[in-house]
């Protein structure tokens, strides 16, 4: 078995994990970062996209909405490529009780959160597919943020200086020396290969999956509850501010502008494990019901993908806190679990709870914690290093990401360049340069760094394109085109079937004919 | 209003068989359809039956083992023959090959071996059930066919096989699709050229598949040229949408509408019936923000399936036909499982459609046929019966009104009973 | 409590979601085809548009390269509004990149007329000048050899104003357009008289001017709407009185029966809404009256040969062929139908230097078929392509309604 030597073993590749890497890199420690799967493959890439201002929050967890209110002004400075700055709305539908607007405002002048109310023909005036029938509106920070872009971003920053990232390799096991964690086994999930991670400290970011790595190290009575949400993209933007009903959080209460789409978000409802979370038909049904109290005739938009993510909402018997029963009581903000208090177990600390936007305070704390236990002085600088930008930074000129980005890219090849995905306009170069950069021959990845497939036709044009390609370049030989392909295909699947109805049935049927009529995809060698 | 002998909603493949044939036998037909049909689209080759569920090779013999709820059922063997041949003699500028007897085996995009019944004279020579060399030829400007993989893949399946990527660049373009190939194949300059291009590169024995992209502004120019000048079988290779035979064929069927002297209306969205007992006397059709009344004896319904519009299912999951407001059957209600979780499953959707007597009439109408891909009982492209279901119901529905017509003409619509 | 909304204009952005990437709209894209700087309906439509952010210009220049001609939009068999998302997108960027003098010239056919019209002489020379068209294309981009209009020195209007329509057995409201009135008097003329020999006492409502059609093409929408909801002013009494409009210049009445509405956002006009509602290209409305079996049609014989190119703006009526209907009511007619989708033109579009070129691509495969015919006539519903049509082929060409006056036996 293959050994690595590391300062810091980073459990996890979701946006936690990622940030956790760049962070630890930053203090100069030496790194190696494994994640079962693709990074952001789980909770993160699996989420809205909503950057919180904080306005979520402002009423029943003050403390998780400041939070986010520093760290988003935090993240528009060091990610801003990653975020679209749509700023965003909360308003009182016909369904709510306008008197929570004024708790929402002194909730944000308690937390520092420049929230205001606006008159609601302005409202209109902003996004005119609002419900003509909202009592109420205020505006707020929010913004759209690309998960994927971010996790990517910082992996690359950590690896920049130094980190290994090592994707699609499962933690079997941890090593566990008298009473601390001094590293992992992985399992190279592709090949099948083990590999022996020595490491001096092991910071457990696996979210969702947490307490099956705690379990490792031999340590009870830690649990996450998988909160499971589901999220339903939108084949455009039907708002370009995101839109927030300004009630207690609820289901169904958040519609994000987000690239091309707008998502639907979500429910919270317990799953028993976070890798079995079904999307049911009733869950779709509440999505679209709530949507249509949000914007009107939202029902007859075309609904592109559904997909379902879950909350790390972490339990901890030693702190009393029992069982949770509903999963959107267990407070949101996170907290670094420390295994030496709880358990009389040394290097090794768990992150527990948290969420997207306060993914950077969530990594300088559990490192913070981390070189306490070690004894160091090495203070986080995180909130002020920008992180490298990728080489495809679609930033216009204030530095946030900008929708029009890719057409004007586009634009400007329209004479020298093929279009292999119509719908998220990737051309055949960026295409070919993906799959060298990130070395992978899986048209799934392919899709999570280039949005390939991701478009109204869920690659109904594209899929053979790409597989074509890869196969012609000679990255794939016949037997990985064909499996590469029929993977693709049910992935794809995976994530229409439950949304099928209208428009977006039209394309699956007519999806169908180009697999099954003209192609035979079925009985292809 | 006007006031025509039949109405035929739709112009896809079905619905052109039906208005072409019923105005050469002499009925004044108004063609209404939302856009352009499926032809553009499909790769037109006549796939009667290919999987029951295991692969046919008779594909006559293999009818009438589908059931009685199955479009084929309303047409029958005898009726699959006629509208083959009839459409075998409207295809004469471009020929078609083959019949009900046995299926053809030829090579799609990915290198599946796909049986049809009939196929264009174009493609006839990919028919591999006797196996053989195959050289295939690809474009690296032409996205939509990738020639190594058809090649590779045939050879995984036992076939020799290798491809050969030409660099050729039509008009100048990076990013040019089949039908500009396909023009570029009309000249005699870039024939030759793609020609000179491979004369010295071919093995004895090795016949040639190209994209389906040889001209089309004469439907087989290009192919019998390149035939011709190679000394080998030539072969074309349907190609992602758009695809030019399907325009070959869109052009000769319209053409002969044309001729026949129906009326065309695009953009004419049908969206209800007028109804006056078991008789549709009239439709509703939407035009920009107009709506108009279109009156008539007979209606053939082609407006297609869940993919071209002509059956919706909304989000509350209730399905609906959308021109006459006729009842889908097989469609799953609400709270009940329409998909399953997987690509390839047999999904309880699959079938969904409107369910016709042995005359092609829903139940309760007198005057209305339904034909193609709206018909309930069939998978089309699991299958391999898309074209054939929609050639031999379009042309059936025909039939029947013809021979209605014949045996008693035209009466009144009957009013509708107190 | 007022909200600024456009419902008709935000379900024509919103149809972009019945968009199933089938490329139906690409074969039948008479630019795309014969250029690469146009990438295509498809493309500038449902595609560019779900990255397009409202109230700011979309980055593909290349747009501008649509003709507008609104082929997309009729073959499209999902119901996207192609054309109208289009034109809505180039709008906003011709408002940022400005109107060019040659733009903001060539959308007031009107003020043109009006100024032409007195010194006709002299202007008809001035536009057949090679050494001043040369300037012109240098100066301002109209290209030196597209078709401009003739100004015979008289208008429509002055006619009609002397005209007394007798009574008939019903009436209907003629809408003559800026082509009938400044320069081709004569089928304003033909049309009065050929409706009236079929019965009707034709209004020829006061004071009509630019339907705002080209403005609308250039991107001007606010000289467009003001133009458009001007011309509505003008022909509402008609519709309110109950009287039916028909028109000739079948562009225009598009623009008053349809894209008025749906592309510059004047659903609220209710002036608009009822001329919308009682507007009718002449072709469909005589074949209205056919299908009713109430159309004269003792037509004589007209032994001749003549093409018949149904122009994209009249297939935008969605309304089928009717002058084909119509022709066949002539005995000894011999009509060759031309399957070609557009002439090239649209409009503005092809006068303009830089797409001047890709008109006559465009237009190549029409011109041969008329060329291959050896017609006695052309037959075009649209003044635009008639004069584009001549100025390719050489042969005569005239509107359909000019068959009829002659197998009547008026002319």
């Amino acid at each position: 078995m293959a050994t690595l030597e590391t300062d810091v073993l980073v459990v996890g590749g979701g946006a936690t994990g990622a940030g956790v890497a760049w962070d630890a890199a930053l203090r100069g420690y030496d790194v190696v970062l494994a994640d079962r799967a693709d990074l952001a493959e789980g909770t993160s890439g699996r989420f809205h996209g909503l950057l919180h201002s904080g306005g979520r929050y402002v009423v029943k967890d003050p403390v998780a909405a400041e939070e986010c209110v520093t760290e988003n002004a935090v993240l528009r400075r060091i990610v801003p490529d990653c975020i679209e700055d749509t700023g965003g709305l909360f308003v009182t539908t016909p369904d709510d009780d306008p008197a929570y607007g004024d708790r929402f405002l002194e909730g944000c002048r308690a937390t520092n959160l420049p929230g205001e109310e606006i008159d609601v023909a302005e409202a209109l005036r902003m996004e005119p597919r609002l419900n003509p029938g909202i009592r109420r509106a205020f505006t707020v920070p929010d913004a759209s943020i690309d998960a994927w872009k971010t996790v990517w971003a910082l992996a690359r920053g950590a690896a920049s200086r130094g980190a290994r990232i090592l994707t699609h390799h499962k933690v079997v096991d941890l090593h566990v020396a008298g009473e601390a964690v001094t590293g992992a086994r992985l399992r190279n999930e592709l090949t099948g290969e083990e590999l022996d991670v020595q490491a001096g400290f092991t910071l457990n970011a696996s979210g969702a999956w947490a307490a099956q790595i705690v379990k490792m190290a031999g340590i009870g009575g830690v649990g996450v509850i998988p909160g499971k949400g589901i999220m339903i993209a939108m084949n455009h933007r039907l708002v370009n501010t995101v839109v927030n009903r300004c009630t207690m959080p609820a289901d169904g209460d958040i519609l994000v502008p987000i690239r091309t789409v707008s998502v639907i978000g979500t429910t919270d409802i317990r799953a028993a494990d976070p890798d079995e979370i079904p999307v049911t038909q009733d869950e779709v049904d509440q999505m679209l019901d709530d949507g249509e109290r949000l914007v009107p005739s939202f029902r007859d938009a075309r609904a592109l993908r559904v997909w379902a993510g879950v909350r790390p909402l972490f339990q901890d018997e030693k702190a009393g806190d029992g069982e949770a029963v509903d999963t959107r009581d267990v407070t949101r903000a996170h907290a670094v679990v420390d295994h030496v208090a709880r358990d009389d177990i040394g290097r090794f600390l768990t992150m527990s709870g948290g969420k997207l936007t306060t993914l950077r305070l969530m990594a300088q704390d559990i490192v913070d914690a981390m070189c306490r236990q070690l004894g160091h002085d090495r203070p986080c600088t995180t909130a002020t290093t920008p992180v490298p930008a990728g080489g495809d930074s679609h930033a216009n000129g204030n530095g946030y990401y900008h929708l029009g980005s890719r057409l004007r890219r586009r634009e400007a090849t329209l004479q020298d360049e093929q279009l292999i995905c119509e719908c998220e306009l990737i051309g055949r170069s960026r295409l070919e340069e993906t799959m060298r950069r990130r070395g992978t021959t899986n048209l799934d990845d392919i899709r999570r760094s280039l949005r390939l497939g991701m478009g109204p036709c869920q690659g109904g044009f594209c899929i053979y394109r790409a597989t074509g390609i890869l196969h012609g370049v000679g990255r794939l030989d016949g037997d990985e085109a064909s499996s590469s392909l029929r993977g693709f295909l049910q992935e794809r699947w995976k994530g229409v079937w439950p949304i099928l109805y209208g428009d977006q049935l039209r394309q699956a049927r007519l999806d169908d004919w180009i697999f099954q009529g003209l192609l035979d995809v079925e009985h292809m060698p | 209003m006007s006031h025509h002998d039949a109405i035929v909603v739709g112009v896809g493949l079905a619905g052109l068989t039906a208005a072409a044939r019923l105005a050469e036998g002499g009925a004044r037909v108004l063609v209404l359809a939302k856009g352009v049909g499926a032809t553009h689209l499909g790769p037109c080759t006549i796939d009667v039956i290919g999987y029951a569920p295991e692969r046919v090779e008779r594909p006559g013999e293999a009818l009438a083992g589908l059931g009685d709820g199955h479009p084929y059922a309303a047409v029958g063997r005898d009726g699959v023959q006629a509208a083959l041949d009839w459409f075998k003699g409207v295809m004469a500028p471009y020929p078609y090959v083959g019949g009900l007897e046995e299926n053809l085996l030829l090579p799609t995009a990915v290198g599946a071996l796909k049986p049809s019944a009939a196929v264009p004279g174009t493609m006839a020579a990919g028919d591999l059930r006797e196996g053989g060399e195959v050289c295939v030829v690809g474009f690296r400007a032409l996205k939509d066919f990738h020639a190594t993989l058809l090649a590779d893949n045939l050879a995984r399946a036992g076939i020799p096989a290798r491809a050969v990527e030409l660099d050729l660049v039509p008009e100048g373009r990076a990013d040019v699709n089949s039908l500009g190939f396909a023009r570029a194949f009309d000249a005699p300059a870039f024939r030759s050229e793609v020609a000179a291009h491979l004369t010295a590169r071919l093995g004895r024995d090795e016949r040639l598949a190209f994209p389906a992209v040889l001209g089309i502004a004469g439907p087989t120019a290009a192919w019998s040229e390149l035939r011709d000048r190679l000394a080998r079988p030539v072969f074309e290779v349907p190609t992602l949408p758009p695809s030019v035979p399907g325009m070959r064929v869109f052009a000769i069927l319209r053409e002969r509408l044309r001729r026949a002297g129906a009326r065309v209306i695009l953009n004419a969205v049908v969206h209800d019936a007028e109804r006056s007992g078991g008789r549709v006397t009239g439709v509703q059709a939407r035009v920009g923000l107009r709506d108009v009344r279109h009156g008539a004896d007979w209606v053939v319904l082609a407006t297609g399936g869940f993919a071209s519009g002509g059956l919706e299912l909304d989000s509350r999951w209730r399905a609906r036909e959308v021109a006459l407001g006729l009842p889908v059957s097989g469609a799953p209600g609400p709270g009940e499982e329409r998909f399953r979780a997987g690509y390839f499953d047999d999904h309880p959707m699959g079938r969904a459609g409107v369910r016709v007597g042995r005359d092609l009439r829903p139940e309760g109408l007198d005057n209305v046929l339904v034909a193609g891909a709206t018909l309930a009982g069939a998978q089309p492209w699991r299958e391999k019966s898309g074209d054939g279901i929609s050639l031999s119901t379009g042309h059936r529905a025909a039939e029947l009104i013809l021979g209605q017509r014949a045996a008693a003409p035209p009466t009144e619509p009957a009013k509708a009973e107190a | 409590m007022a909200i600024e909304h456009d419902v008709l204009g935000d379900l024509m952005r919103g149809s972009l979601d019945h968009c199933v990437k089938c490329t139906i709209c690409e074969t039948f894209c008479p630019v795309s085809n014969v250029t690469p700087l146009f990438p295509g309906p498809k493309y500038v439509g449902p595609q560019a548009e779900r990255f397009r952010v409202p109230d700011e210009t979309s980055p593909d220049a290349s747009l501008d390269y649509c003709s507008g001609c609104g082929v997309c939009t009729q073959v499209c068999p999902q119901g996207v509004h192609i054309a109208e998302i289009n034109t809505q997108a180039r709008a906003k960027l011709r408002e940022r990149t400005g109107f060019r003098f040659r733009d903001r010239l060539v959308a007031r056919p009107d003020v043109l007329g009006r100024l032409a019209t007195p010194v006709a002489p002299v202007a008809n020379w001035t536009l057949r000048n090679r050494l001043l068209r040369l300037v012109g294309e240098r100066l301002v981009g109209l290209d030196h050899r597209a078709a401009l209009p003739a100004y015979p020195g008289r208008t429509f209007q002055r006619w009609a104003r002397r005209h007394t329509s007798p009574p008939g057995v019903r009436r209907v409201a003629y809408f003559h357009g800026c082509g009938a009135n400044w320069s081709e008097p004569r089928t304003g003329e033909m049309t009065v008289e050929l409706l009236e020999h079929l019965g009707c006492q034709v209004d020829v409502p006061r004071g009509q001017a630019c339907c705002g059609l080209p403005a609308q093409s250039n991107g001007m929408f606010k000289l467009a709407r003001r133009y458009v909801r001007r011309m509505a002013r003008r022909l509402a009494p008609s519709a309110r009185a109950g009287v039916d409009i028909v028109g000739t210049s079948t562009s225009c009445t598009l623009m008053l029966k349809r894209e008025a509405r749906e592309i510059l956002g004047l659903d609220d006009d209710a002036d608009l809404r009822l001329v919308s509602d009682h507007v009718y290209d002449i072709c469909e409305y005589l074949v209205m009256l056919l299908d009713r079996g109430e159309l004269r049609t003792d037509f004589g014989p007209l032994p001749m040969t003549v093409t018949y190119h149904a122009p994209c703006q009249q297939q935008g009526h969605g309304i089928g062929k009717p002058a084909l209907d119509l022709m066949a009511l002539v005995p000894g007619l011999r009509v060759i139908e031309n399957d070609a989708t557009c002439c090239g033109v649209a409009g503005t579009y092809g006068l303009k230097h830089e797409k001047y070129e890709i008109a006559r691509d465009v237009g190549a495969r029409l011109f041969g078929q008329i060329a291959d015919a050896k017609p006695d006539l052309a037959v075009c519903d649209s003044e635009t392509c008639r004069w584009h049509i001549e100025a390719f082929t050489g042969a005569r060409t005239v509107h359909p309604i000019e068959i009829l006056h002659r197998a009547a036996g008026l002319s």
